[in-house]
Formats: structure tokens, C-alpha cells, sequence
């Protein structure tokens, strides 16, 4: 009896030793991870999306689309003789999973940088072990806010246009419209909220005589009806739409039943095909602004794309969410490309630094710097026409916010 | 007049979804003591399949008849697997059977469909003038078959001998197998004809939402807020329950605030239930100690 007591105490000791051993073993593999796997034949790198749950209907399309990318790029050679090997795991959209993952990626995995992962609050929980413990930067994030570029944080670098850009750039787009009284329709959470605030005085800087008032709409609602009789009882010119993109669907329908008809505008997650899907004819004219070009336009570097999905990505569909991971998959090939020597942790990030213009062609020309880290400020404009989002002309920059 | 009459028709509608679902969770509960966390999800599972026959071809009332026979078969196949053998009574063990029930429902049906919203076909299309407003056809339809629905089921339970026997399983299970009624037979008989109901709520309350695995979330939840404002017991309270909430909600949204929609219809359940806990057309029941 106390022989076995003393046995179990001996493996207790024993697989104590051993997970202290490993739990050391795996904090010393992460704080190196900076400076290592700088490999001569490929390029390690990973992510975290959210390939599960309710919101996998961003995340598969976007791996798609940087999956695609990479393909090409690796057939093509890879960069400068090195094959982008991309790591990415699903972490349900969870921070406390994506917190793990990380430390998968870094300690086990040991890549030199997260590229084009997918969430604002999932990295914001990851940053404190791979920013500032690991000192693995993060690129081309699907997400963001601007508290993460101002001040610039060592070794986060964005692509992606600010949601209060994308509402700026809707407001002057409005206004340069003709539209001198408009209603800001948007839902009521804090996040909704402050992107909306942004209207009115970028269309107050455009033309000074514009009135901007805004309708909250509680978060999901299905039914618009009440919501189209008080944009009627309002009598604006024009209507930007903060919402997702069901409940825009779910306005613009409500609206044509209605028989409103109004200019309307909207910000990026709008601007996506399930819009259409879900709103079907009454989509018809809606403007939005977008991150990168529409995925029907036939400017070459979209055509590229588009013969890309079809060949690597043949089950998934060549959309915006795919062209977003298209998108900064190719920003950050371009700027490894410059990378002289191991490409390393630090080597990306002096890159990134140092990238004054790169232009994925898809999307608005990045400029990064010392302390600038987001890349673009600017959008492209999108109209549904004939059941599709057409581009409509060139990229746009928005008036700067105050 | 326009602008209430509009905002009134929308508002039955609505409630007419959350009464026959709210009217599916009671005849459920009465008759097998579970509060079916799972019913919405289930009916999920039986539009997605609507909407795959339609994608092919199929008539739209013909995907509307197969999703309430797949919600059906998929509700009787829990029962009988995971429900059942808890046995009568264990009524915490079965709320939390059903909620991982529904978890699997939504997980297994993002898995197939995939989670991009999906449109939902409209029976009808159109409007109706009427006192100066455009009123949605799809709105008549939905509070007309809701009717319809709802007075089939009142005259099952008042004038046939299956809705007596459903009713005396309801009063007391032990009683009613004492005079020769199967109470196993008349539960699933029961789970069949409330499962049937929310598949059909959700046939109606589809094409105006769209269609992803946790669409039906938000109508179940203001499906419970009518039966607790109803009363739990109640089948007239949970059609009165929900019609209320789709009413009160429509009207908060247009002359209080749209963002403030909730607040208002929840503050006025919770303020029902202060003066009357066992809600407007529930039974108040006493335990002797």
C-alpha cells in the first residue's frame, strides 16, 4: 500500500520535472522565434481565421484567396527562390483560441511573421505575446482600428482603410453627389456608432451648408418597416447605410416595397455579394466603397485573380472576401521580395518600413513608413449594376478626418 | 394613418411567426415537461433544405412542405434518442439537452450550407394598396397562414379526441395511461405538431431575414418573451404573447426609438410579469409544503 503511495508520489515528482522542462522549453522557443526560421528554401508564415463559426463566412473565402495567391506565386518561383509556406489555423473567431494559436505559430511552428489573419479582437488579444513578447510582427490584418497605427505599434502593419475612412469617403461621395440633407441609418452598438460620427463633418467639409442626421437602428434587426417610415418622415436627399450587410439587404428591400427612392450609399461590408443575394433587384444602384476593386472589373490585375481562383481555389468563389486575401497576400510577397538576405522577423518588418509605394494592382497603392503603418486611406467606389458590383472609376482618397 | 397602419400589419406579421412558434414551445412542454431549446435550429435544418430544392427547381410551397417534413423527422429522431431516455420529469437535464442539441443543428448546418447569408424565397411578391399605404403581400400571407394554423390547432384541441387525449396527457400523464391513452404516443405526436408549427413560423419569417445557421435565434427569443408574457401553460397566451411583442416592437421602433426597440417591449413583459408572474392567460399553481 505505501510502496504504491510512494510510486505515484515518484511519477507525480517525475511528470512535474517534465512539464516544467517543457513549459521552459516552450517560452525559450517563443522569445526566439524573433530572430529564427529564417530558412533558405521557403518562407514561414501563418494565421489565424475564422474558418468555423459565425463568422467562417469571412475566413474561408479570404484563405481562399491568399491560398490562391501563394499557389501562383510558388509555381511562378516564389520570392526572390524562396516558396511561401503558409500555416493557418482556425480559431472559430475566438480570442482566447486565437491567443493559442499563436503560440502554436511561434513556439511550434516557428514562423517569421502572422500575415492577412482576420479579426480585431482576436488580434488584439494575440498582440501581447506576438508583439511584444515574441516580437513576430503582424501583417495585413482583415480588421483594425486607429488606435493600432496612432501611435504606430512596432511591427503591426495594416492595409485595410479605416471603417471612419470608408464612412468619410461615402459622405463625400454623397455630397459631391448633390446631396445637401442626408441620414446616416446605422446600427447602435459603440463600433457602429463611431464610424457613423464620421459623416457629417467630412460632408461638412466638402460643402459647409450640409445637414447630417442620424437613425440608430438596433443591432440585427430584420423588420425595416418602421425604419423606412422614418426615413420617409425624414425627407433626406441621400442615405448612408452603416450597417452589415443583411440588414442593408433588409433596408433596401423594405425601401423598394415602400416605393422610397433615395441615393444610397454604404461602407464596405456592404459592399459584398450577399447583399445582392439577399436584396436581389432591389440592390439595383446601391453605391458602396470598397478595399480593393470590383471582382468583375476588367482591369488585368483582377483578370489575373480571377484565372487564379478558378485554377487553384476552383470550389470557392472569386469575390470581395477572396480578393481582400488575394490582396494582402500580394502586399506582403511585394515587400518580402525587397528583403536582402534571410528574411527574418526584423528583416520584414525594416521592409515594411521601407516600403514607399507598392501597388498590388487589386487594391489602393500602399505607402508605409517608420510611423506610418496603415498603408492606404483610400477606397474604391462600387455600384451595383445589373446584379453585380461594377467599379466605378479610379481608387479614391477621402478628405482628411479632423 | 398610413404611416401606423404599415408599421401595425408588419408587427402582426412578426408576431404572427413568434405566436406559432411560441404556440410549438407550449404544446411541446405541456405535453412532455421540455422546454425545446433546439426547435429553432431544427426548423434551420428544414429551410436550408427548402432552399436547396428551390436552387433546384422545386415549386416553393412544395420546399415549404418538405422543410416542415424534415424539421419533423429531425425533432422526432431527438426525441427519441436523447429526450426520451432522460425519462419524465427531468426538466434542467432536457433544457440543456436541447440547447446542445441546437448547437449541433447550427454547426452541422453551417458545415453543409456554409455560413454566406442565402436568400429565402417570398411566397408572394408584391403589395396592396390600402388607406393610403403599400402594404407587403408577403405580411397579409404570413398573418393569414398563421391564422389558419393557429385555428387548426384550437380545433384539435377543443373538438377532436386526439386533442382531448393530448389535453388529459397535459393535465396528468399518469392519469391518462390509467384510462388507456399512450402518453408516449400522444408526446410525439405532440413534438411532431410543434415542430411543425416552428417550421412553418420559419418558412414565414425566412424570406424577409435571409437565411444563415443562427437565423432563427433572434424570433425564438422574442418567441419566448410571448409565453412568458402569455403565460408558459397557455396555447391562447402564447398566440397573444407573440402577436403583442410583434406589435409592441414595431410600434416602439417607430414612434419611441429604433434603437430602443427591445428595451421597450422587454421592460413591458417584465413589468407584466411583476403584477401577474404567471402572465396574462397562464394558471398560477400552489405547492402545499
Amino acid at each position: 500500500m505505501f510502496r504504491t503511495v510512494r510510486k505515484l508520489r515518484r511519477a507525480a515528482g517525475t511528470a512535474a520535472v517534465l512539464a516544467a522542462v517543457a513549459l521552459t522549453a516552450n517560452a525559450c522557443a517563443g522569445q526566439d522565434s524573433a530572430g529564427a526560421a529564417a530558412s533558405s528554401s521557403e518562407i514561414h508564415i501563418g494565421a489565424w481565421l475564422p474558418l468555423t463559426g459565425s463568422t467562417a463566412a469571412y475566413g474561408v473565402p479570404e484563405k481562399a484567396g491568399a491560398d490562391a495567391y501563394f499557389k501562383m506565386l510558388n509555381a511562378q518561383g516564389g520570392v526572390n527562390g524562396r516558396k511561401i509556406r503558409w500555416t493557418v489555423k482556425d480559431n472559430a473567431a475566438d480570442p482566447q483560441q486565437t491567443v493559442q494559436i499563436a503560440r502554436e505559430l511561434i513556439g511550434q511552428d516557428k514562423v517569421v511573421a502572422i500575415v492577412n489573419a482576420n479579426g480585431t479582437s482576436q488580434a488584439e488579444a494575440a498582440f501581447p505575446f506576438v508583439l511584444n513578447q515574441s516580437r513576430v510582427p503582424v501583417l495585413n490584418e482583415v480588421g483594425g482600428a486607429e488606435n493600432w497605427y496612432k501611435p504606430p505599434r512596432p511591427g503591426l502593419f495594416g492595409t485595410q482603410t479605416l471603417y471612419e475612412d470608408q464612412a468619410a469617403a461615402v459622405a463625400a461621395w454623397a455630397v459631391q453627389d448633390g446631396a445637401r440633407k442626408i441620414l446616416v441609418v446605422h446600427s447602435d452598438p459603440a463600433a457602429f456608432v463611431n464610424v457613423a460620427k464620421q459623416v457629417e463633418p467630412v460632408a461638412k467639409k466638402v460643402d459647409p451648408s450640409v445637414e447630417v442626421d442620424r437613425l440608430p437602428v438596433k443591432y440585427q434587426t430584420t423588420d425595416y418597416t418602421p425604419v423606412i417610415s422614418k426615413v420617409k418622415a425624414a425627407k433626406p436627399q441621400a442615405v448612408i447605410l452603416i450597417l452589415t450587410s443583411p440588414e442593408a439587404a433588409a433596408f433596401v428591400k423594405e425601401a423598394k416595397l415602400q416605393g422610397l427612392s433615395l441615393p444610397t450609399y454604404a461602407y464596405a461590408p456592404v459592399a459584398a455579394e450577399s447583399t445582392i443575394s439577399l436584396a436581389k433587384n432591389a440592390a439595383e444602384g446601391l453605391k458602396a466603397v470598397q478595399l480593393v476593386k470590383a471582382p468583375s472589373d476588367p482591369d488585368p490585375s483582377v483578370k489575373e485573380f480571377r484565372a487564379a481562383m478558378a485554377k487553384y481555389e476552383p470550389g470557392q468563389d472569386a469575390g470581395f472576401l477572396a480578393l481582400w486575401g488575394w490582396s494582402n497576400a500580394k502586399v506582403f510577397a511585394q515587400i518580402a521580395k525587397t528583403v536582402k538576405g534571410p528574411v527574418t522577423s526584423q528583416a520584414i518588418v525594416a521592409a515594411y518600413q521601407k516600403a514607399s509605394s507598392v501597388d498590388p494592382g487589386v487594391s489602393p497603392v500602399m505607402r508605409f513608413g517608420a510611423d506610418d503603418h496603415l498603408g492606404t486611406r483610400s477606397v474604391q467606389r462600387v455600384v451595383v449594376k445589373n446584379g453585380v458590383w461594377t467599379s466605378v472609376g479610379s481608387f479614391y482618397t477621402p478628405p482628411a478626418r479632423d | 394613418m398610413s404611416q401606423f397602419l404599415l408599421v401595425l400589419v408588419s408587427g402582426l406579421a412578426s408576431g404572427a411567426v413568434y405566436g406559432l412558434m411560441g404556440l410549438g414551445l407550449v404544446i411541446i412542454y405541456r405535453a412532455t415537461d421540455v422546454v425545446n431549446f433546439a426547435m429553432a435550429s431544427l426548423a434551420t435544418l428544414g429551410l436550408y433544405v427548402a432552399v436547396s430544392l428551390h436552387d433546384h427547381g422545386v415549386a416553393t410551397v412544395l420546399g415549404i412542405l418538405a422543410a416542415v417534413a424534415i424539421t419533423v423527422a429531425a425533432g422526432l429522431l431527438v426525441r427519441e434518442t436523447v429526450i426520451r431516455p432522460l425519462g419524465q420529469g427531468q426538466l434542467f437535464s432536457a433544457l440543456v439537452v436541447t440547447m446542445g442539441v441546437s448547437l449541433i443543428a447550427e454547426s452541422t448546418a453551417g458545415s453543409i450550407w456554409g455560413d454566406q447569408p442565402k436568400s429565402f424565397p417570398s411566397l408572394v411578391d408584391g403589395t396592396v394598396r390600402w388607406s393610403g399605404a403599400a402594404l407587403p403581400v408577403q405580411s397579409l400571407v404570413t398573418i393569414g397562414v398563421a391564422a389558419v394554423a393557429m385555428t387548426l390547432v384550437g380545433y384539435l384541441f377543443a373538438r377532436t379526441t386526439l386533442g382531448s387525449a393530448m389535453r388529459a396527457v397535459a393535465e396528468s400523464a399518469d392519469t391518462a395511461r390509467v384510462v388507456g391513452l399512450s402518453a408516449q404516443r400522444l408526446a410525439r405526436i405532440s413534438w411532431a405538431l410543434g415542430l411543425g408549427l416552428a417550421a412553418l413560423a420559419a418558412c414565414l419569417y425566412a424570406p424577409r431575414a435571409g437565411l444563415v445557421p443562427t437565423a432563427l435565434v433572434a424570433p425564438l427569443f422574442r418567441a419566448f418573451a410571448g409565453i412568458f408574457l402569455g403565460g408558459l401553460t397557455s396555447m391562447y397566451g402564447a398566440v397573444l404573447g407573440g402577436l403583442t411583442i410583434g406589435v409592441l416592437d414595431n410600434l416602439a421602433a417607430n414612434y419611441v426609438s429604433a434603437s430602443f426597440r427591445d428595451t421597450f417591449v422587454f421592460t413591458f413583459t417584465v413589468l407584466v410579469l411583476l403584477i401577474r408572474p404567471q402572465g396574462m392567460f397562464g394558471t398560477r399553481t400552489f405547492q402545499r409544503v
